[in-house]
């Protein structure tokens, strides 16, 4: 079969929204995506000030994002969370969290299955949590309690191993399993993050995608990094690749019609690089490959 | 090994403040030695740059043009807790450097903190010292241009207030009886 026409039929069992991150200050930005979108990803960390030592919503971007209005939907994917570290969650997050809600209505919230700081010292990067069953018992439970706190889907998105993975109770998939089952709690399949630990640890996105219970992923990510060193970066600068992009057609297959978008991550710092009409070009072939 | 103990090894070997040693298991040990704790680190730091060289754009591009970024982004993150939120990071960066034993690098630092502070709607009125005329300094690494080399050496004082237009005022040494004697923004 030609690989045209496998790509076409592909496109039939793949009919999702689609979704951008925006961190606010790019007006132009914005109505460029606008037109190509369904969903607005906003991470309340980067869309945030400090005043006097305090730290708050920008009000600028407050107002950007409730001028959105009914063009797009508002999702909120946390980075400041810190949902494993074994102290406790950022207080600081949950106020953010709880300020934003107040203001504008989202669809569902998120955040990364890791942990950014350990004793109140932040590593500086996310790492992923020991698969353990100490582990999965200390994040449902923190789970459960935001689930009632907010009322709202929340969802869990895998990141990439920074550094080899530690011994374990559980398999990747088997722990998102378990995670979900004992919570009801969603998936973010991130699938560049996929790629990157298949580049750089040998990990198996075959045998991966073939335990995981791939009904549960809601929203899937599409990024992509660069290479240094040999390993595959997880910095969100460039447009995707097709093999990321036909990676999440292949997922969004597998969850059986509840994976809901998906999202082009880029960070802010990109955006010079990438240029507008990069952006909204890379928004338009993902909406055409999700979209028909 | 127990949660606790895992994440407080690994937060040591990142922020290299744990030597490993002969009673730590084997997995400690294997991310000790690995490529990817290096890559690990550097990654800190390219995130720490992404950031910066948005938030304090003149600092950052002095600091390269003076081959010292490197040093100045190890010394900030050896030396601080900092918080995923971006926008403490620049205001903290900037505050280590405006005691730099570089004095252009310690007024620049000092003028970028300042404006910060100004855009940020700080109602005070601030003064840096400089020991050379400030306006090429500046306007070469706004734009990003290499430094001219004939710059003119003397004390120079700049105003950053939100009274002033474009915030900011350059002013030669202040005359003995307190009044400037030249200024521009």
């Amino acid at each position: 079969m030609a690989a045209s026409t496998q790509y076409l039929q592909q496109q039939v069992n793949t009919c999702v929204s689609i979704g951008a991150t925006y961190e606010g200050r790019d007006p132009v930005l914005l109505e460029r995506m606008l037109p190509f979108v369904d969903y607005i990803e906003v991470t309340l960390e980067t869309i945030s000030e400090v005043h006097a030592s305090r730290i708050s919503l920008s009000s600028e971007v407050m107002s950007e994002i409730k001028n959105i209005g009914k063009a797009a939907k508002i999702i909120v994917h946390g980075v400041g969370l810190s949902i494993g570290s074994h102290e406790g969650c950022s207080p600081t997050y949950l106020q953010l969290l709880d300020d934003f809600l107040e203001q504008v209505d989202v669809a569902w919230h998120s955040e990364h299955l890791g942990y950014t700081k350990v004793d109140g010292e932040h590593l500086g990067i996310m790492l992923a949590m020991p698969k353990t069953e100490e582990a999965l018992d200390m994040v449902c439970e923190r789970v459960t309690a935001i689930q009632e706190r907010y009322n709202l889907p929340f969802l869990l998105e895998n990141i990439v191993h920074v550094v080899p993975d530690s011994p374990s109770d559980y398999s990747d998939a088997g722990f998102l399993n378990a995670l979900t089952d004992r919570t009801g709690c969603g998936l973010i399949l991130d699938v560049y993050n996929l790629e990157c630990d298949a580049h750089n640890h040998g990990f198996s996105i075959q045998a991966f995608l073939k335990e995981l219970q791939a009904t549960n992923v809601r929203e899937l990510h599409v990024a992509r990094g660069v290479e240094h060193n040999g390993l595959l970066l997880d910095v969100h600068s460039q447009l995707a690749n097709t093999s990321t992009v036909e990676l999440a057609q292949h997922v969004v297959r597998q969850s059986g019609g509840n994976a809901q978008v998906v999202v082009y991550e880029f960070m802010p710092e990109a955006v010079p690089g990438l240029g507008h009409d990069a952006i909204a070009e890379q928004l338009g072939r993902l909406r055409t490959a999700f979209r028909n | 090994m127990d949660l606790a103990t895992h994440q407080r090894k690994l937060l040591g070997l990142f922020r290299t403040t744990y030597q490993v040693c002969d009673d730590d298991d084997a997995y400690i040990r294997k991310v000790a030695e690995s490529k990817d704790l290096a890559e690990g680190r550097r990654n800190i730091s390219l995130w720490r740059i992404y950031v910066l060289e948005r938030t304090c754009t003149l600092t950052v591009n002095l600091l390269r043009r003076r081959n010292l970024l490197g040093e100045a982004l190890s010394n900030f993150i050896a030396k601080n807790n900092i918080s995923p939120f971006r926008e403490t990071q620049a205001p903290a960066f900037l505050e280590e450097l405006t005691h730099h034993q570089d004095h252009l690098i310690a007024s620049v630092a000092q003028f970028e903190l300042a404006l910060m502070k100004v855009r940020e709607g700080s109602p005070h009125s601030y003064v840096v010292t400089w020991c050379v005329d400030p306006y090429s300094i500046l306007n070469s690494l706004a734009k990003d241009a290499p430094l001219d080399g004939d710059v003119i050496e003397g004390t120079y004082k700049v105003m950053i207030s939100r009274d002033i237009p474009g915030q900011f005022q350059i002013c030669s040494a202040p005359r003995e009886d307190g009044m400037l004697l030249e200024g521009g923004s």
